[in-house]
Order: C-alpha cells, then sequence, then structure tokens
C-alpha cells in the first residue's frame, strides 16, 4: 500500500521481491551497471571493484564466476531451500558436461558426437542431468543428514568410474576432448549466427569473445536466479522449506515428502546440468577429474560462505570462492612490490614475504616453493578453509547474515528491536 | 456529471434525517470503490468497499425484519471489534431498532444483567466463549432474546439450542427476506425521527449496576457537527482518505463515535485491529492518519519507547538521549505555545526529524498521524509533552456517555497542558451551552448532544438532570484563566481527611500512575488522619527492571514484594509527594498482591477502579496501615 509499507491487502503484495520504488530503481541501476560493465567507460570506473572486474583479464574470471553461479543456484535449491546435504553436485554437471558433448561434440574415430547446435545440448545438458537427479533421488529419500551426504559422495565416484569406462564420451586418458563452441547456429551447418566464442562486432562497436560471453552468461544468470527466487515463493518453495526445517512435521502436514524431495534433486540437477555443460564449453577442453569431490566441496562452501538458503547468498559466496584466489594472488603481488620498494612501510611486508631461500617471511613469492614458507596459492586454500571455520563459527549465515545484521541494525532505527 | 447528479439525489439525500445507516446507503452510491473497512485475517488486510459492506447491511437489515425486530427493538452486540459489529450496527439503526454493545469481557453474571435490562430480542455473541455466557442463563429469565448469532462457527456448531444462528446463515435469511420484500428496509429508513434512540450505551457501572444511556439520532449529529469541525485540527479535513484503527471496545462512547460515527458520516477507512495485544504491531502496518487513545495506551506507546530506547545498542542509546532531549525541548517550546509550532520548536524538528523522530513515529505507528486525542480519563501532562515534542499532535478532550462525548477539547494555539481544554463553543460554534457549578464546582451541560434518558430508569434519569434540565456530569471542574476547564475529580471520589480538608485523590493517583512502572494506583483517606495508597506495578516495565537490576522473580506478587521493587516505588512516591502540599502526601503505601480483573470484579470493563469493591478486597490491606 502507498505510503503505508506494512499495510500488506494481499498475499501478492506481501510477496512482492520488490515492493518499492526505491528497490526496483536499485535494481535498475544495479542491472545497468552490470550491462555496462565490460565496456571502458568513464562512468564505470568510478565505482571501486566494478572499475576493474570490466577489464579483460578479469572478465574471463567474472565469467567462471557466473557459470559457477548456476551450478550454487542449483546446489542452494537442494541444499538451501530443501536442507539436503548433497556431496554429489559436480557429479551432475559432469554428466551435463558429458551430454553436451555428446549431443554437440563432433564425432571422429574413437569419440561420439552427433554435432546438434546449442539450442539443443545445453537443454539436454540441464535435462539429462535433472533425469539422473531423479533416478537417484528414491535412494536419496531414505537417508537423511550426513548418511545422505556419503550417499552423495559416492556418486562422484561412480561418476569418474564411467568416464573411465566410456572414453567415447568423456575423451580418452584423461585429457578430456574438444567441447562444442558456446554459439548459436540453426542447425549443423558451419557458420553460426550468433558466435560468443570469438572476437566480433555487435552493431557499431567491437566487443571481444569474453564481453560476447559475459553477456550471453549473465542473461543465463539473471533468468535462472530469478527462477530459484521464484520458486521459493511458491508452493513448492514452501513445501521444500517445511521439509527443511522438519521433514517428519512437514510430511505430517500433508506435505510430501517423496515427491518433494525428488523435485529438489531434479531442479537441483537440472541447474549442476547446465552449469557444467556451460563451464566445459567454455574452458574448451576439460578432464573428467574437473567433477572430482574437490568440485563439490567448492559449491558447499560457496553457499556456506554466501550464506545457506538465499540466492543472494549464493552470488556473494560464488564471487568470494571463484575471485578469491586471484585477489590473494594480486594482494601478494602489490606486498611483493612494497617490500621491493623503498615505501614508508616496506620493512613490514619485507616481514611477510619471503623472496627467496633464506629469506625469512610468511609467504614465498618465489615459482617453486613448497612447504615453508608458504607459496601464494597454499596460502589462499588457508584462508579459504578459515573462513569456512570462522563462518561456521560466528556466522552461520554466511555473509547474507552479515547484511541482515548491517540492515537490520538501521531498519530498527532508532531502536534496537 | 449526469451519475454524480443523479447519485447525490438518490444517496443520503433521499432521507430525510440522515441516520447514519442513510449515510452508509450515501457512500455506497457516492463512492462504491471506496474501501471503508479493513479487517486483518490470515495475515492480510482484507479490504471491503462502501458498496460491498451496504450490500452486508442491507442483508444484515432484512435479516433483523425477518426476525421480527420492530421499531425500538434492541439488538445487543458482544464481540470483539470487527466488521460485523459495524454492519449489524448499521442494519439495526435502518430498520429503526437500537443498538446495544456489551463488552467482551463482560462475564455471564453481568451479561444476563444487560440482556434483562435491555430486553434484547436478537443477541449478537462472537464465538463459542460470547454464546456459552448466554446459554448459561436460564432461558426464562432472558426469554426476549429470539436468536442468538454467531459469527465463529468454531465449537458453536454442534450445540443444540434453537435459537442459535450462524452469521452467514442470517445473512441468507436476510437476502430471502430481501427478495420478497423489496424496499422494506429503505422504507423503514425513511421513517427515522430525530429524536428515535439509535443506542444504549452501558456506563461503566464504577459505583452501581451499570446504567444504560439512551442516544439518539439527534444527539449523534450534533456529536459528529462537532468533530467534523476542522478549527479543532488547525484547519485540516478529515474526510474519505483518512484511516482509523479500531481497536478500543466498540460498545464504548468513545470507540463508537471515532471509528463508527465517522466512518459513517465521512466514508473513511476503518482498520480494525487484531486485538488489543497488537495494537502496536498493528498500528505501525495501518499509520493511522486520526488516532483516538486512553490514557493507558498513550502510556504504553510511551512505556516501549521508553523501554526499547533503554534496550538499544549502546550507540543508539547516545543518539536517543539526544533526540529525547530535542523532543523534550520541542516538546516544551509548543506547549507553551498552545500546541503550535514556534521558530525555535520548528529548527529543533528539522533537525530533530531526519535523525530521531521520523524513524521513531513509524515504528510507533503514529508517522501520518494528523490529530490524535486521549479522552475517557486523565492523562499525565510529561506524556502529552513528550507526544507533541516528537510530532503527534495529541490533544486532549472531555465528554461522557451522557453528552455523547460533547464537553471541552484542547485545540491546536490554545492548547493547556493538564485542562481537557475549552468548552465546545470556544471554537466558535453557536450552541453549546456549558457551565460550572458555582457551588458545588460540578460541570453542568446542555445542548443538543444530552442523551434522552437511562433505559428503564426514569428515577436516575432525574437525577442527572437539574431543576432547570442542565446535565450533571458528576464532575468537579474549575476554570484555569477563564477559558480552559480543569477536572478535579469525580464527586463522589473526594476524599475528606479526619482533618476536614477536601482532597481529590484522582491527582495524586495520576501523578504516580505516570511512573510507567506503576499500572494502577489507589489513594485512601476519607474520614482518616493522612492519606495512603495501594500500588500496583506494571508487570512488563516492572519486570524489565528487575531482569537489568539482576533481580530473580516468579509471579506478580513475588515482584511487587521484592524489597527493591518497594524501594523503587518508594521513590516515585516521595517524588509525588514532592508535587502536593503536606495534607495530601502519601505517608504508607501497600501493594497490591495481585493483577486487578474485570472478571474479579475489581475493575470496570474500561479499566476503571471500582473503589468500594476494592476497600472489601483489600480491606486487610488497608486497616494494616492505618493500624
Amino acid at each position: 500500500m502507498r505510503g503505508r509499507p506494512n499495510l500488506y491487502t494481499s498475499y501478492e503484495a506481501e510477496t512482492q521481491l520488490f515492493p518499492t520504488t526505491t528497490k526496483k530503481v536499485l535494481l535498475g541501476v544495479g542491472l545497468l551497471v552490470l550491462v555496462l560493465m565490460p565496456f571502458d567507460l568513464w562512468v564505470v570506473d568510478q565505482i571501486p571493484v566494478v572499475r576493474f572486474l570490466g577489464d579483460s583479464i578479469w572478465l574471463r574470471l567474472v565469467n567462471k564466476m557466473l557459470i559457477f553461479i548456476i551450478g550454487a543456484l542449483g546446489l542452494h535449491l537442494l541444499s538451501g531451500l530443501a536442507g539436503q546435504l548433497s556431496l554429489g553436485h559436480s557429479f551432475f554437471g559432469g554428466v551435463g558436461a558429458c551430454t553436451a558433448v555428446l549431443v554437440g561434440g563432433k564425432a571422429s574415430t574413437n569419440l561420439w558426437g552427433w554435432g546438434m547446435p546449442m539450442w539443443v545440448w545445453l537443454p539436454a545438458a540441464g535435462v539429462v542431468a535433472a533425469l539422473i537427479g531423479v533416478a537417484i533421488a528414491p535412494t536419496a529419500v531414505r537417508v537423511r543428514g550426513l548418511y545422505l551426504g556419503i550417499v552423495t559422495l559416492g556418486l562422484v565416484f561412480i561418476g569418474l568410474h564411467l568416464s573411465r569406462v566410456f572414453p567415447e564420451i568423456a575423451g580418452p586418458g584423461d585429457l578430456g576432448r574438444k567441447w562444442p563452441r558456446l554459439e548459436l547456429r540453426f542447425w549443423k551447418e558451419e557458420d553460426p549466427f550468433l558466435d560468443f566464442s570469438r572476437d566480433g562486432h555487435w552493431f557499431w562497436f567491437d566487443v571481444s569473445k569474453h564481453q560476447k560471453t559475459y553477456f550471453f552468461l549473465l542473461l543465463l544468470v539473471i533468468l535462472m536466479a530469478w527462477w530459484a527466487v521464484n520458486l521459493g515463493r511458491t508452493r513448492t518453495g514452501r513445501a521444500l522449506a517445511a521439509i527443511r526445517d522438519r521433514d517428519i512435521a512437514a510430511e505430517i502436514m500433508g506435505v510430501p515428502e517423496f515427491r518433494y524431495k525428488t523435485t529438489a534433486f531434479a531442479l537441483s540437477s537440472f541447474y549442476a546440468g547446465i552449469s557444467g555443460a556451460l563451464f566445459a564449453s567454455f574452458v574448451g577442453q576439460v578432464p573428467p577429474e574437473q567433477w572430482s569431490l574437490r568440485a563439490s566441496v567448492t559449491f558447499l562452501a560457496a553457499l556456506l560462505i554466501g550464506g545457506m538458503g538465499r540466492v543472494s547468498g549464493v552470488f556473494m559466496g560464488s564471487f568470494f570462492v571463484v575471485m578469491s584466489h586471484r585477489f590473494v594472488e594480486e594482494i601478494v603481488d602489490w606486498a611483493k612490490h612494497q617490500a621491493e620498494g623503498e615505501g614508508l612501510f616496506s620493512s613490514v611486508f619485507d616481514f611477510f614475504i619471503s623472496r627467496g631461500s633464506g629469506d625469512g617471511g610468511l609467504i614465498s613469492v618465489a615459482q617453486t616453493a613448497l612447504g615453508y614458507p608458504l607459496p601464494a596459492s597454499a596460502l589462499d586454500e588457508i584462508i579459504y578453509g578459515a573462513l569456512i571455520v570462522i563462518f561456521l563459527l560466528f556466522e552461520p549465515l554466511g555473509m547474507y547474515g552479515i547484511w541482515i545484521k548491517v540492515r537490520n541494525y538501521w531498519k530498527g532505527w532508532p531502536f534496537s528491536y | 456529471m449526469t451519475t454524480t447528479v443523479s447519485a447525490v439525489t438518490t444517496g443520503v439525500a433521499a432521507y430525510q434525517v440522515p441516520t447514519l445507516a442513510a449515510q452508509m446507503y450515501g457512500h455506497a452510491v457516492e463512492t462504491p470503490d471506496h474501501v471503508v473497512m479493513r479487517e486483518k485475517d490470515f495475515g492480510v488486510w482484507q479490504e471491503s468497499t462502501a458498496a460491498e459492506i451496504w450490500e452486508l447491511v442491507l442483508d444484515a437489515a432484512h435479516g433483523l425484519l425477518a426476525l421480527g425486530v420492530e421499531v425500538g427493538d434492541r439488538v445487543s452486540i458482544q464481540s470483539e471489534n470487527r466488521p460485523e459489529w459495524m454492519i449489524l450496527d448499521f442494519a439495526t439503526i435502518a430498520v429503526r431498532g437500537v443498538t446495544v454493545g456489551f463488552y467482551p469481557t463482560n462475564p455471564t453474571a453481568e451479561v444476563e444483567y444487560l440482556l434483562t435490562d435491555c430486553g434484547s430480542v436478537v443477541h449478537l455473541a462472537e464465538d463459542q466463549e460470547q454464546v456459552d455466557r448466554v446459554l448459561d442463563i436460564d432461558r426464562g429469565t432472558v426469554s426476549d432474546v429470539r436468536k442468538i448469532l454467531y459469527c465463529e462457527p468454531r465449537g458453536v456448531r454442534n450445540y443444540d439450542d434453537d435459537r442459535l444462528l450462524d452469521w452467514d446463515d442470517f445473512l441468507a435469511l436476510g437476502r430471502e427476506h430481501r427478495a420478497t420484500h423489496c424496499g422494506a428496509v429503505e422504507e423503514s429508513m425513511t421513517e427515522a425521527k430525530w429524536d428515535d434512540g439509535m443506542t444504549l450505551v452501558y456506563t461503566s457501572g464504577t459505583t452501581g449496576p451499570p446504567k444504560g444511556a439512551m442516544l439518539t439520532h439527534r444527539n449523534v449529529a450534533y456529536s459528529m457537527t462537532m468533530f467534523r469541525n476542522p478549527a479543532m485540527r488547525d484547519d485540516y479535513r478529515i474526510g474519505g482518505d483518512d484511516e482509523i484503527l479500531c481497536y478500543l471496545p466498540l460498545c464504548h462512547v468513545a470507540e463508537r463515535i471515532f471509528s463508527t460515527f465517522h466512518v459513517a458520516e465521512l466514508g473513511l477507512t476503518v482498520n480494525f485491529a487484531e486485538s488489543i495485544d497488537t495494537v502496536p504491531a498493528n498500528l505501525r502496518e495501518v499509520q493511522p492518519t486520526l488516532f483516538f487513545a486512553v490514557p493507558r495506551i498513550w502510556e504504553r506507546i510511551h512505556a516501549g519507547v521508553m523501554i526499547r530506547a533503554n534496550d538499544a545498542s549502546p550507540f543508539k542509546r547516545l543518539w536517543l538521549r539526544f533526540g529525547m532531549r530535542l523532543a523534550a525541548a520541542v516538546g516544551r517550546e509548543k506547549v507553551a505555545n498552545g500546541g503550535l509550532h514556534t521558530m525555535k520548536s520548528r529548527l529543533l524538528t528539522a533537525i530533530g526529524r531526519p535523525l530521531v523522530f521520523r524513524a521513531m513515529l513509524e515504528r510507533i505507528g503514529m508517522r501520518r498521524c494528523v490529530w490524535a486525542a486521549s479522552g475517557a480519563a486523565p492523562i499525565a501532562p510529561e506524556i502529552l509533552e513528550f507526544f507533541t515534542g516528537i510530532g503527534v499532535p495529541v490533544y486532549e478532550l472531555y465528554g461522557m456517555t451522557e453528552n455523547t462525548a460533547i464537553a471541552t477539547i484542547n485545540v491546536p494555539g490554545r492548547m493547556r497542558l493538564g485542562t481537557v481544554g475549552e468548552p465546545f463553543g470556544g471554537i466558535d460554534l453557536p450552541d453549546s451551552h456549558f457551565r460550572i457549578d458555582a457551588d458545588t464546582g460540578e460541570i453542568q451541560v446542555k445542548h443538543p448532544g444530552v442523551f434522552a434518558g437511562y433505559w428503564n430508569k426514569p428515577e436516575q434519569t432525574a437525577e442527572t438532570f437539574t431543576e432547570d434540565g442542565w446535565l450533571r456530569t458528576g464532575d468537579v471542574g474549575e476554570w484555569v484563566d477563564g477559558t480552559h476547564v480543569r477536572i478535579v475529580d469525580r464527586i463522589k471520589n473526594i476524599i475528606i481527611t479526619s482533618g476536614g480538608k477536601n482532597i481529590s485523590p484522582s491527582e495524586i493517583e495520576n501523578s504516580l500512575k505516570a511512573s510507567p512502572y506503576v499500572k494502577e494506583a489507589m489513594v485512601i483517606g476519607d474520614r482518616r488522619k493522612f492519606l495512603s495508597a495501594l500500588v500496583g506495578i506494571e508487570l512488563d516495565t516492572v519486570g524489565n527492571w528487575a531482569l537489568r537490576q539482576n533481580i530473580p522473580y516468579t509471579t506478580y506478587r513475588d515482584l511487587g514484594e521484592k524489597p527493591e521493587v518497594l524501594e523503587l516505588i518508594q521513590g516515585i512516591v516521595n517524588e509525588t509527594n514532592e508535587k502536593f502540599a503536606s495534607v495530601e502526601t502519601i505517608k504508607k503505601f501497600r501493594m497490591i498482591p495481585k493483577e486487578l480483573d474485570h472478571e474479579d470484579g475489581e475493575l470496570t470493563a474500561t479499566q476503571k477502579l471500582k473503589r468500594s469493591a476494592m476497600e472489601d478486597a483489600f480491606g486487610d490491606l488497608i486497616e494494616e496501615m492505618y493500624a
């Protein structure tokens, strides 16, 4: 109700995603910034972080993050919304990738592939993954908690084994094969009408392949995130949340547990399949090892750090998980420069940075360093692990929880409650 | 244009006497899509437009005709505030019946008394609880009651009593009747007379059994012309865009005027609060533009602000302390200027509003409030000053059932703390008549709003009027500067100490109750050597205080008897004593060992103390103090 934001006269008004004009405007501005980000514009350069994310080196990473977000959204539906622990999320990514290459890849003597265009192989990747998710759901519905974790963990190993049994799909000898490119064709003809994997010319602008891919992925992420958010407000979403909060109570209330858990698996796998297919296609050639336990854990980490059960948490967590490596590298690099320089704090930085054998310091910048002092990559792993521990201990709601605390501080103004 | 013209001629203008029902019809014709009622159901405010409500009123009115309700028959309602209350009220008025409201808290014995006293023919009982109260009464004693309507079928469905009738079935009955007797209600509406009884409002009965005051259409119309006057709202004209929260019992004349009469006269929107406990939350949602509250509610809102201010995080606490100081400065300045801004207060508000006041107003639901009032009991000046300071234009007024709440009111620019304002004539209305009897100091009024008399009690009616036809209010008042009126006390409450001094206990009690920790206070001292008091603590605030002081407690009584709490109360008593002359100081006090309650007979339905009942119940405590 206008001027009375808490007076809801219908459920539609109460569950509106962007109830106020301010929120609508902010959403619009945010989208505009995202669209303009990859371009070298003066306005964009004034915004911190976004300033350099648009640069071509970073844009590749941003694209990886967008793909990662799609996968993380899938796990959000399963773990965040429906509360089912899954360590097998990467398996479904692998299923998606393999489906993509089977449907869209080129055939050769020892490789299978039907050479279909993207509008066939991308949805197919999601659907096949979803179907396999449905097939596995009955087993998963019977167990919960850690046991479910173990069951899904098993999937990862089954997947890796199968990839070796069928080198015709996944590529021979742990090397992978060429994935179909991100391009839109009507059918199997050679020239695509929209090619996201080559530099080109759109309207009056020169656009690099990363910029093109960025727009394609951005559109996809917005659509899929919107869908995931909306799901949370539907009957299905409420049913999943009820199962998460207490599955037995939910069933007593008349929520069919089996059906909704299956739905959750199917939806989650669909997202994972799409994400896997996009990733493999984006990278070009991936070994089956890509779909190992480590990838599953990374998805979980993104959810934990970002905040379980919230789509905005998925965004924040994914940003952190994908970008943190790069940020740590940059910071170490910067520290190294500082240590080498004559600046005021050079000795302070020198204390932390080790530049060769014999030079005391915590972090090694020598390329070959192993063990102590730590190489930058190991430091990054430690920060990563420490953050998960810290979030679980102190802020179980993740970065989203921090945001909520900040928001409530101002929402309650001038009181505390 | 043609539609508007025809609408006007077929609207309220079609009726000679614009009864409330006729006015509702007028809104249904002129602004059929305007939302007039909102009720929160399943977490969402369900809206009803003027046309929808009028359809329901017509159905209900035909239902009453079908049940054989005739001119002057009483229809009684015992229910929490809900649309059905108003719909049945309007329907009764439409068929020229008389509506009688009971308090939802009235226990069985009182319901029996009220039903027999008014001789109700149709009774609306909200839910199983209220239905049970009627069914518990021997059928013979309430033989007049033909049908008992109920709104909430839960638990009542399986009852075997031929008098019971579900609200929906009642409306269906009405629709059937409407099909066969089209126009019967409209015909009855045209026959309404100015001096027809419209409603019986039972007084709370602090001294004896409740008496039913009969109000006529003329009383209501007069009262509303007074309340519509924009002069009392700094020229703000109330109308269809205004929002009201309906939460005080509708059977009381104050809420009845404020909600029912206002919606009928002005077609504004009434929002029904879910219950009295959810008022703070509902206020925050509705953000009413007009708000009427009894001092108890103002005190609760004020205490809520204070407690939350104390519980805030350190930075916010500092910030709030600054804000409160600003509010106090603005309040003082405005109060000194009769409630209007001065240059200084405007400046301070300009600082305070974006920093603290606006957010605070939003949180307490007063952000959009353009006019608020306090009445029905005296309010502590500090509380008025606080609300004035943060920007709620709240004015104290004084009236009673017997004069349709028209006696005195504070108006912007001439507001005076500690008084109930000027007689309504003071704001340029011609026919107000108000006087304070020179001998007894009693306030007396005589105007078209004065009631027709007590139902079936001619003797008591006669006692209420002076020989020359003025209404005796029973309140002692005094002039302040010849324009404003200060209420001293009820005549019956005045204490004469054994030293022969006249003392008004209410003033002392109110000063005690101004503390957020004191909920009830009763000053004793009639024909005694000195004054003493019974004090009841406010469980919420004192409990919160005890928690902060690390004082563990179990029950209300336990908390009240903690030495630390006694010390706290002693401090409040001492503060009060400083304000009064030495004969008026409280020498001793005792804690009331239980929370007072309507059901137990210590309070009236309007939460007023029944002194005689209190003296009976806590006689031993009183004697202990004088032993």
